[in-house]
């Protein structure tokens, strides 16, 4: 047995030891056990990108890839404390949201006169991609999608309800619409119009940002907070309503709501663009009772579209760049295959980020991908902040507290407001 | 002519217990004391986590400034009946703790600690902000009161549920054995495995507990996102969590009690629940002042079920003082002032295990 181990160490040693170059990868997604190295095949976000990072592995000559263990819910409290403790991945995944926070202290490499050389083409990136990677001026992370919230509908439950028109599902346009639209579910089939997070995940705050922004408003302009108006009033109005008339669930989790959703409880489930090709697999799946999907854009409420929407993006430490050379060069082909491999990740549900990836036919024949062409178009986020985290945990809790606890929208408002103001007088 | 070695590192007692202390005073040192002091530096400083990393000249003394962020607020004042309820119970712990004193039933340590307590309870809720005051973190009160209620509904929960299975597994039957280590399993799971069990039991519509509600014709509770419930389920998991320990504690008390006492009560016919009242729990007293103080320094650190199974919701109701300093640490970047909040958990910790080491040494005398 001792033989064997020892033989097996100096084999692997021989094979990955001397030339190749180690990049250690930090991301969230979740879990996929068994990815393989066929990107084409994965189904589901952690799968596909696990078999990307997993194909990069194999195919980069002279760099091995590993994946560091990360939890997704405490994903930055991680890479923050790694950072502060000198030792960060040395590539990693994270938001656009996020971009102040980092680089705003000069934590991530400047990447701008390195891509090129790398294989990788800023050109080729949209417009507003290559804007959520920059920082003053200079690329600090490679894109790798927009994702936004769309409503998953369960056609058949529509269809009973008499809400659909040409093989499209009819949204509602005016709160008044939303809650009849959500009776006459009701009155059809017995079930719930619409479930979502609403109780653990910012699920819930997305959808009444939404709201907000369709009628012109935001949570904080600069470092004011504007929480307490009337225009939050009528985004909360709308989605409480429904809790109210009984058709909707507050208390249901991320993974409650999916549930009910999958199960043919609720006609509409809010959720990210990260799931299409998920709820696509699981409705062509007989066992469930999602049998006919449809993806459709966050319909407008009020008077402008509007969908809460953020970036993935990729980034490498600065300290890597200033101090190891060889494994920055190593970490730069990793975000290259990252890069090259965009339409597979396009394939989760997510929209692309280049042109020539958005432009072609593969992306056009993506399963429901025509259903929420719109979406790209209305997509916003939060003005930036260092405090985008603690923000979002802020609303987060007051807008539960309303629909979960019976707080007033008054306290919520006013509570909320204090303590965002505080975050951004920090 | 070689020396023999035995003289030659002849040591004093003095000098070998020194020598044999040093590596643990070593490893205490750089692994408790030093953080410690390094804590309630951090404590003093404006120190952003990320920033310093990156320029350990970006930190700022603020004094005390953190604490009175954390602690304080603007315009607060005291009042005798702001919160009546608790200052009530504070006042008539007063005069109680005088009238044990007074008439001999307790002795004069612990009349003074419940003392020192009630006039703590009457004291600090009577602070509050007056007109146009407020807290300058009005989370952070709330946030303490919530973990001294887990402390309150976990500790003796576990400490009774613990009391009764150790009575009730004390013997030599090889059905009782299987069961004490069965009962002792759920201590040695990770915190992740134990939420994620409970998580699922609580779970309105796959969990167990809904099942069996259903079963009887009830509506499930969603007992994670119920205001009413939220600290209940964590409270329960903690209990099945840490039962273990406190098992082995009293089932280690239990065999010291000589059977004797048993045998010459059976004989005047106590067995079963008056054996248990007039002679177990008398003879457990000590074991169970250790459990209990145990217990309470133990889920003053509550973090894990909070931050997993609740995220500290709903409206923060089961928000506890470790996942808000984690908080105010990780996401927010504000190392000051969690190092703040860390330091008055400290000085609420110490005072438990002072009160152990007091009640301890009144029972030597």
């Amino acid at each position: 047995m001792k033989r064997t181990i020892l033989g097996a160490t100096a084999l692997l040693l021989a094979v990955t030891g001397a030339t190749a170059q180690e990049v250690t990868v930090g991301r969230f997604f979740g879990d996929c056990e068994d990815a393989g190295t066929d990107t084409k095949a994965s189904v589901g976000e952690a799968c596909i990108i696990q078999s990307i990072i997993n194909a990069a592995d194999a195919e980069l000559d002279g760099v091995t890839v590993e994946t560091l263990p990360t939890d997704w819910g405490n994903y930055y409290d991680q890479i923050k404390a790694a950072y502060a403790g000198g030792t960060p991945p040395d590539v990693h995944v994270m938001h656009r949201h996020r971009v102040p926070e980092f680089a705003g202290i000069g934590a991530l490499a400047d990447l701008t006169d390195d891509l090129e050389n790398a294989g990788i083409d800023p050109a080729d990136w949209e417009a507003s991609a290559l804007e959520a990677v920059s920082y003053n001026g200079r690329i600090v992370g490679v894109p790798m999608d927009f994702h936004a919230n769309l409503w998953h509908v369960n056609m058949d439950l529509m269809e009973a309800a008499g809400l659909v028109e040409n093989g499209a599902p009819v949204l509602p346009s005016s709160p008044e619409e939303l809650l009849e639209h959500a009776q006459a579910v009701k009155d059809a089939t017995g079930q719930d119009y619409l479930a979502a997070d609403f109780a653990q995940f910012p699920l819930g705050v997305r959808m009444v940002l939404a709201l907000i922004w369709q009628q012109g408003s935001n949570v904080f302009d600069g470092d004011t907070a504007t929480i307490d108006t009337p225009e939050a009033r009528n985004a909360i109005a709308a989605v409480t309503q429904l809790f109210d008339a009984g058709l909707a669930n507050p208390q249901l989790n991320y993974a409650d709501s999916q549930q009910a959703f999958l199960n043919g409880e609720a006609a509409i489930l809010v959720n990210g663009t990260w799931v299409v090709d998920f709820y696509a697999s699981e409705a062509a799946n007989p066992e469930t009772g999602l049998s006919t999907y449809h993806a459709a854009d966050f319909p407008t409420l009020f008077a402008e579209g509007a969908t809460w929407a953020d970036s993935h993006m990729w980034a490498i430490p600065s300290p890597l760049k200033a101090n190891d050379p060889e494994t920055y060069a190593a970490a730069l082909q990793v975000l290259a295959f990252i890069n090259d491999h965009n339409i597979d990740w396009a394939r989760t549900g997510h929209m692309a980020v280049r042109t020539s990836v958005l432009e072609s036919d593969a992306y056009a024949a993506l399963p429901h991908r025509d259903e929420y062409a719109g979406t790209a178009e209305i997509a916003r986020d939060t003005p930036p902040s260092e405090r985008y985290g603690a923000i979002q945990d802020v609303l987060n809790r007051e807008l539960q507290a309303i629909w979960l606890t019976g707080k007033s929208v008054d306290g919520a408002l006013s509570d909320a407001e204090l303590d965002v103001q505080d975050l951004l007088d920090r | 002519m070689p020396r023999h070695p035995g003289q030659r590192f002849a040591l004093s007692q003095r000098q070998a217990a020194v020598v044999l202390l040093l590596p643990f005073l070593a490893v205490y040192g750089l692994f408790l004391v030093y953080p410690f002091f390094k804590g309630v530096w951090i404590s003093l400083h404006d120190w952003n986590l990320m920033e310093v990393a990156f320029n350990p000249d970006a930190k700022a003394y603020v004094g005390l400034e953190n604490y009175e962020r954390v602690m304080w607020g603007r315009n607060i004042v005291w009042g005798a009946l702001a919160s009546p309820v608790l200052q009530i119970i504070g006042l008539i712990g007063v005069c109680l703790s005088l009238f044990l004193h007074r008439t001999g039933r307790a002795g004069r340590t612990t009349a003074l600690t419940m003392g020192i307590a009630a006039v703590l309870l009457f004291v600090l809720p009577g602070f509050h902000p007056g007109e146009e005051g407020r807290w300058f973190d009005r989370r952070f009160w709330p946030t303490v009161g919530n973990t001294i209620l887990f402390v309150g509904l976990a500790v003796p929960g576990v400490t009774v549920t613990a009391l009764l299975l150790a009575a009730a597994l004390n013997g030599e039957t090889r059905a009782k054995a299987t069961l004490r280590t069965l009962f002792f399993l759920s201590q040695v799971l990770s915190v992740t495995v134990v939420t994620l069990i409970w998580q699922i039991m609580f779970s309105p519509r796959q969990g167990l507990i809904a099942n069996l509600t259903e079963l009887f014709g009830g509506t499930p509770i969603t007992w994670l996102t119920a205001e009413g419930f939220a600290m209940a389920a964590i409270v329960i998991a903690t209990i099945w969590w840490s039962l273990g320990i406190a098992m082995i504690l009293f089932l280690a008390g239990l065999q010291d009690i000589s059977k004797d006492l048993y045998e010459a009560a059976a004989l005047d016919n106590a067995t079963g629940t008056q054996a248990f009242w007039h002679i177990t729990l008398p003879n457990l007293k000590r074991t169970i002042t250790v459990v209990v103080v145990l217990q309470i320094i133990l889920h003053f650190q509550v973090f894990g079920q909070s931050h997993l199974m609740t995220n500290g919701g709903p409206n923060d109701s089961t928000q506890v003082l470790v996942r808000y300093i984690y908080q105010t640490a990780f996401r927010d970047s504000d190392l000051g002032r969690a190092s703040a909040m860390a330091v008055f958990l400290f000085v609420i910790m110490g005072s438990f295990s002072i009160l152990q080491f007091v009640l301890g040494r009144e029972k030597d005398q």
